[in-house]
């Protein structure tokens, strides 16, 4: 049963953060996906509802090719979805959309909420991660740009402060020769992953690897970057049996929690068979590149 | 014999109820709205095994817009069971007096204003409990030390049944080879898409109206008038449209009884809606079993013999626990001659959700454990899995002594085609597989364990001057669409067309009693209630057409597609309609009314005729992570004359979804008594995306004893699937699932058992 | 805390609601303005019984505060048809017996219509996932599937 709130309907930007320094008590509403769940289990009751639907500023699809894809926070996942440039540019932000959870959802749902709901589970934040994306958030009294695996702290925590609204992602233009790949191990489709792996491959002229980004989604408090394995890597000529000892590595740095779907084992050896399976496709796409 | 050619008879006729609900028409319980309707809402134990000292409700009723409390004291605390023959199987008070046995079990209900407000009321009813020892599995329960959960009832054993036919030790003794095995079958949630629900109204002149979300709505009728002491008469049950079944809602449920008992108080109307969350901890789930299987075999593959012996997890009541017990022994069988049979199954009560019937009434876990064993006897022996099945399958003619006799089959037709789509596979890639199951169901059952005195079935049709139909049916479309099936029926045996017939159901004052939609009945049993009644109705009007035309008395009359006419001479009559204002004037105004029933005598112990089939699965498993993907099912099928032949697809696929999901998606872990998972994230039903093709080849066959050679469709089709994947992934691995579901971490643990065992080799 | 007016389209027709801010836009389609074609079958934005059509895109009714649909048009169910003529998918429902108990029918026709509107020749796999967010409990989809199908192939023309 959702608790009775106070409706604030901002018209600007400006006027929603002014509103939301304004009032302690107060959530951030855009799609509502995540925070209504939530807010009809009673676990979240604030006494305002501070509503960004309509703040058109925050809606955009910008892409350039120095600067990179620019996401504004009320982009809806449908959009980025059915978006042209980013299906050139990065086709796995548009397949990792695909498999996120159903097109009501997708239609109503912003990148924005997904990524301030902070859920370990969640299918942008390894994406982007290991597509080094950064993330722009401020409140009334100025703005902050940190790289997305700095922003989330813990379970649906991340380094937002009250009065911080999530305001751009940005992803860097793809490096040439680069490739980056994500999967969900779940048994159906367009379930929150058991768990998740991305993998990003950047390969040097000579095709060894110069960068790779391995981000393991369900496997911790927030996204884990398992930069061992990525050490691992780097420099090398890329081959299976890399990628395969990447896995192990990526398995035993995991913090999965076990639940009724999956056991810790099961968890642990299934994102060593994802992080595996990813980089030799970044890998490949990389090669293509 | 090719399926006779039928004017309306499995043609591409639309489901009668399609507009009404394709275009939001549709009414279910759920949509009901009656003026001064109160909201009600269920508070439950917390508590697998407690005794109720005290409810104390004064809180409750202080909030404002709370209208009533009830608990098990308002009411006149009867032990009710849907096998009212037999006292010691009603055990069940929908609202205990003095334990509670579930988590989830009703404690109290409360009516209010808003549901909202009756949401909020249930936190401010104060319920002191004194906490029992509970026990949650079988063969715990039934030790010796386990607690008692009713009284009276020692180890727990709440029924059992045996059933036995030849000499099953010296059918043992014939066998060259013999193999025992033990499986794990899992329970299963009905997940109707339309929650439990009633609106129960009741009146000063003491009548009670409930509209309920019911597969019988003389079933509910029935229970209700026996658990509020009100005459059956004056107690109307409504179930217009149905949002599913599955055998899970043909008895008394909370949400009947609670809206029943507290508006009988207020003199208003009340609404109870189960939440997901209720409908899947507190509406009887399908039974969770533990079968051993012991089965003989000569080496030419000869079946000998089979042995097994089944614990079921009764949960806390019996519910319908008891004939899914009896069905689960009896298909465990099926579809094979055997010398000696032998079966022993315990329904035991323990401290969880009460298991009852669900699609397949005991079948497919039966089916899960037999039809995998005869694919791993045939690759101990070397022995082709269809020539096994070929040559110990069910004939025609043949009887299951003491238990059945087959009128009809269609098995070996289905093995061979099969087998032919299997081998046309060709060879596949590594990794998948192609499993095979055989099995065959009931159309419907002979038991009265209801102690009803009505017909099984029965219908009246009534021609108006226009020559339109009202068709009066008790059997209940819950989705299945057995309207459009009698509709079907109807026009077929009158001679006119779909549109002409409107069929009148799910209403107790108006229709006449039918058992209900469950064990694949109302096909062949309201079937034959229609068909008698129309050729009733048939003979009353061509006996005007008789005086009419004044043919000769060597000539018979039929109508067909509207026109009366010569059978011999078919271009010779007049037209229906013409015909039907005649006899209307003829009667001095009265319409012409055939009534028609059916209840099966002295066909057997289970049922007067059964479908049978053959599945393939096709499918393919990961290797490290276990997952698994169906590519495809394919069933060769045989239910006599197919009637409605859009509804025969759709049961098909749908059972075809569900079975599926029972095989490898959909499981209830309970952890001390609680279910883990009572929501749609948790709890994995198929979706579009997982759903494979299913095919169908239809074997033609006539059954005698059904209305134009009809049987069952839709339930036997649950049956195989489960094990059919578990052959696929035994041909594909080389692994043996013993225990359900198939999920992709049992898949790895049993690759990784193989490896070790050839390791050793 | 206090009402407020919601002002929006449902069916073509404009509709004035008073109604605590935390209304669910399924509460207000069902329980407000009595359109109880649209359904509801559970409580974690799971089944999609509850699906409409917002400015031409399929939601989740229940997942969705009416307040935030101020202005916007809604389509239900029982918008789909024009003067007695069913729309192309509804006809194509009907000839493929795509429904059973039709508890779930209301859900799927609105993501069906959704995605035809936007869809140019998909596929039998983009199809499945236009209504991945649908739960059916009878049909086992492929039913469904094929009516869509039929009507992205132009099957079905409007009446």
């Amino acid at each position: 049963m959702i608790n009775d709130f106070h409706y604030l309907k901002p018209a600007s930007l400006k006027e929603a953060l002014a509103m939301y320094a304004e009032h302690d008590d107060c959530k951030v509403i855009c799609g509502g996906q995540s925070l209504l769940i939530v807010m009809r289990q009673g676990m979240v009751a604030p006494e305002f509802l501070l509503d960004i639907k309509h703040v058109k500023e925050l809606s955009y699809i910008k892409f350039d090719d120095k600067d990179g894809l620019r996401l504004g926070a009320t982009t809806t996942h449908r959009e980025i979805e059915k978006s042209d440039v980013i299906a050139k540019k990065y086709p796995v932000l548009v397949a990792m959309e695909e498999k996120l959870a159903s097109i009501q959802t997708r239609n109503w749902g912003t990148i924005g909420g997904n990524i301030a709901h902070a859920d370990p589970a969640g299918d942008p934040g390894p994406v982007l991660i290991a597509l080094n994306a950064e993330i722009k958030f401020g409140s009334s009294g100025g703005e902050k740009t940190v790289p997305l695996d700095e922003f989330f702290v813990d379970y649906f925590e991340t380094k937002m402060e009250h009065g911080d609204l999530v305001l751009e992602v940005h992803v860097p233009t793809p490096a040439p020769k680069s490739g980056c790949s994500y999967q969900k191990f779940n048994l159906l489709d367009s379930d929150m992953g058991i768990v998740a792996a991305a993998a990003s491959v950047t390969l040097n002229a000579d095709g060894t690897c110069k960068d790779a980004r391995i981000v393991l989604g369900n496997a911790g408090p927030i996204p884990l970057r398992v930069t061992k394995a990525e050490d691992l890597l780097k420099g090398k000529k890329l081959d299976d049996a890399l990628f395969a000892e990447a896995g192990k590595i990526a398995s035993e740095e995991a913090q999965p929690v076990a639940d009724i779907h999956a056991s810790e084992e099961h968890r642990r050896h299934v994102l060593g068979v994802l992080t595996k399976r990813m980089l030799k496709k970044a890998f490949e796409q990389a090669q293509k590149a | 014999m090719s399926h006779a050619k039928y004017s309306v008879i499995n043609t591409h006729v639309h489901n009668i109820d399609g507009v009404a609900k394709v275009t939001g028409r549709a009414t279910y319980t759920f949509d009901v709205k009656l003026p001064g309707m109160l909201y009600g809402k269920i508070l439950r134990s917390p508590h697998p095994h407690a005794r109720i000292i005290s409810i104390d409700a004064t809180r409750a009723m202080e909030l404002s817009g709370v209208k009533i409390v009830v608990t098990g004291k308002d009411t006149l605390g009867i032990k009710q069971g849907i096998w009212r023959r037999y006292e010691e199987l009603c055990d069940e008070q929908v609202l205990p007096l003095e334990k509670v046995r579930y988590i989830g079990e009703p404690v109290a209900a409360v009516a209010a204003v808003t549901e909202e407000i009756a949401e909020m009321a249930l936190d401010l009813i104060d319920v002191e409990y004194e906490v029992l020892p509970a026990v949650y599995e079988p063969l715990e329960a039934i030790k010796k030390e386990a607690p008692t959960i009713h009284e009276g009832v020692e180890r727990n054993v709440n029924v059992t049944r045996h059933i036995e036919w030849g000499d099953v030790d010296e059918a043992f003794d014939e066998a060259d080879y013999i193999r025992e095995d033990w499986f794990k079958c899992s329970g299963q949630a009905h997940m109707c898409m339309e929650t439990r629900a009633a609106v129960s109204s009741f009146t000063p002149e003491g009548k009670l109206t409930c509209w309920a979300s019911t597969q019988s709505a003389y079933y509910t009728q029935g229970l209700l008038a026996g658990v509020l002491g009100l005459r059956e008469g004056d107690v109307r049950v409504l179930a217009p449209y149905v949002g599913g079944g599955f055998g899970g809602k043909f008895e008394l449920d909370a949400a009947m009884f609670c809206s029943a008992v507290m508006s009988m108080k207020l003199f208003k109307p009340v609404k109870v809606v189960f939440t997901r969350e209720e409908d899947f901890i507190a509406s009887k789930r399908r039974t969770p079993m533990f079968y051993y299987v012991r089965t003989g075999i000569k080496k030419d593959g000869t079946f000998c013999a089979r042995e097994s012996r089944m614990f079921s997890n009764g949960g806390a009541y019996t519910g319908m626990g008891a004939t899914a017990l009896y069905l689960s022994g009896f298909f465990h069988s099926f579809p094979y001659k055997w010398r000696g049979y032998r079966y022993d199954g315990y329904r035991v009560y323990t401290n969880t959700l009460p298991s009852t019937s669900m699609r397949g009434f005991g079948a497919p876990q039966a089916m899960f454990c037999s039809e995998q064993q005869i694919d791993w006897i045939c690759a101990d022996l070397g022995l082709d899995p269809f020539e096994v099945r070929r040559k110990n399958g069910h004939t025609e003619g043949y009887e299951v002594p003491g238990q059945a006799f087959i009128a009809s089959c269609g098995l070996e037709q289905c093995i061979n085609e099969i087998e032919k789509w299997v081998k046309a596979k060709g060879k596949l890639p590594a990794n998948r597989g192609i499993g095979i199951s055989s099995c065959g169901f009931m159309s419907g059952g002979i038991f009265n364990w209801f102690d009803s005195p009505y017909s099984f079935s029965s219908a009246v049709i009534t021609i108006n001057v226009d020559g339109t139909c009202e068709l009066h049916v008790g059997c209940q479309d819950i989705g299945q669409g057995s309207n459009t099936t009698m509709a079907i029926i109807a026009a077929e045996t009158l001679g006119v067309k779909v549109e002409d017939i409107r069929v009148h159901s799910g209403d107790t004052a108006h229709c006449p009693a039918d058992l209900g939609a469950w064990g694949s009945r109302q096909t062949l049993m309201a079937g034959n209630a229609v068909k008698m009644a129309c050729e009733d109705a048939k003979k009353q009007l061509l006996e005007f057409a008789y005086a009419e035309m004044g043919i000769n008395i060597v000539y018979d009359l039929d109508i067909k597609d509207r026109w009366v006419h010569i059978v011999a001479r078919p271009e010779r009559g007049l037209p229906y309609g013409d015909l039907v204002k005649k006899a209307l004037r003829a009667k001095d105004g009265q319409r012409i009314m055939g009534r028609g029933y059916y209840t099966p005598h002295r066909k057997g112990m289970i049922s007067p005729a059964y479908s049978y089939m053959m599945q393939a699965v096709d499918a393919e498993v990961d290797p490290e992570t276990g997952k698994i993907k169906i590519h495809e099912v394919m069933t060769a099928h045989d239910c006599g004359q197919p009637i409605n032949q859009l509804g025969l697809v759709g049961q098909l696929e749908g059972a075809a979804s569900m079975a599926l999901g029972y095989a490898y998606l959909e499981d209830m872990p309970f952890e001390d008594g609680k279910m883990m998972n009572p929501n749609l994230v948790d709890y994995k039903v198929i979706k579009a995306p997982e759903m494979p093709e299913a095919g169908i080849i239809e074997i033609d066959t006539y059954e005698p004893e059904g209305p134009y050679g009809a049987k069952e469709a839709g339930e036997g089709l649950t049956n195989p699937t489960a094990a059919a994947l578990g052959n696929a992934i035994y041909n594909a691995m080389g692994i043996q699932m013993k225990e359900l579901p198939i999920t992709p971490e049992r898949v790895r643990k049993a690759l990784r058992e193989k490896k070790e065992q050839e390791a050793q080799k | 805390m206090e009402k407020q007016v919601l002002r929006f389209k449902v069916n073509g027709d404009e509709y004035e609601v008073f109604i605590h801010p935390k209304t669910l836009l399924a509460e207000v389609i069902r329980d407000h303005l009595g359109f109880t074609g649209t359904k509801r079958g559970c409580e974690t934005v799971s089944c999609g019984a509850c699906t409409v059509n917002v400015n031409g895109r399929s939601v989740k009714s229940c997942s969705v505060l009416a307040i935030q649909c101020e202005g916007m048009e809604v389509t239900t169910v029982e918008g789909l048809e024009k003067n007695g003529k069913l729309s192309p998918i509804q006809r194509a429902f009907l000839d493929h017996g795509s429904y059973q108990c039709g508890f779930c029918t209301p859900g799927m026709l609105m993501s069906s219509t959704a995605f035809i509107s936007e869809a140019k020749n998909p596929t039998k796999d983009q199809i499945k996932e236009s209504i991945e967010g649908n739960v059916c409990r009878c049909t086992g989809y492929n039913s469904i599937v094929r009516a869509i199908e039929a009507v992205t192939q132009g099957k079905y023309k409007e009446e």
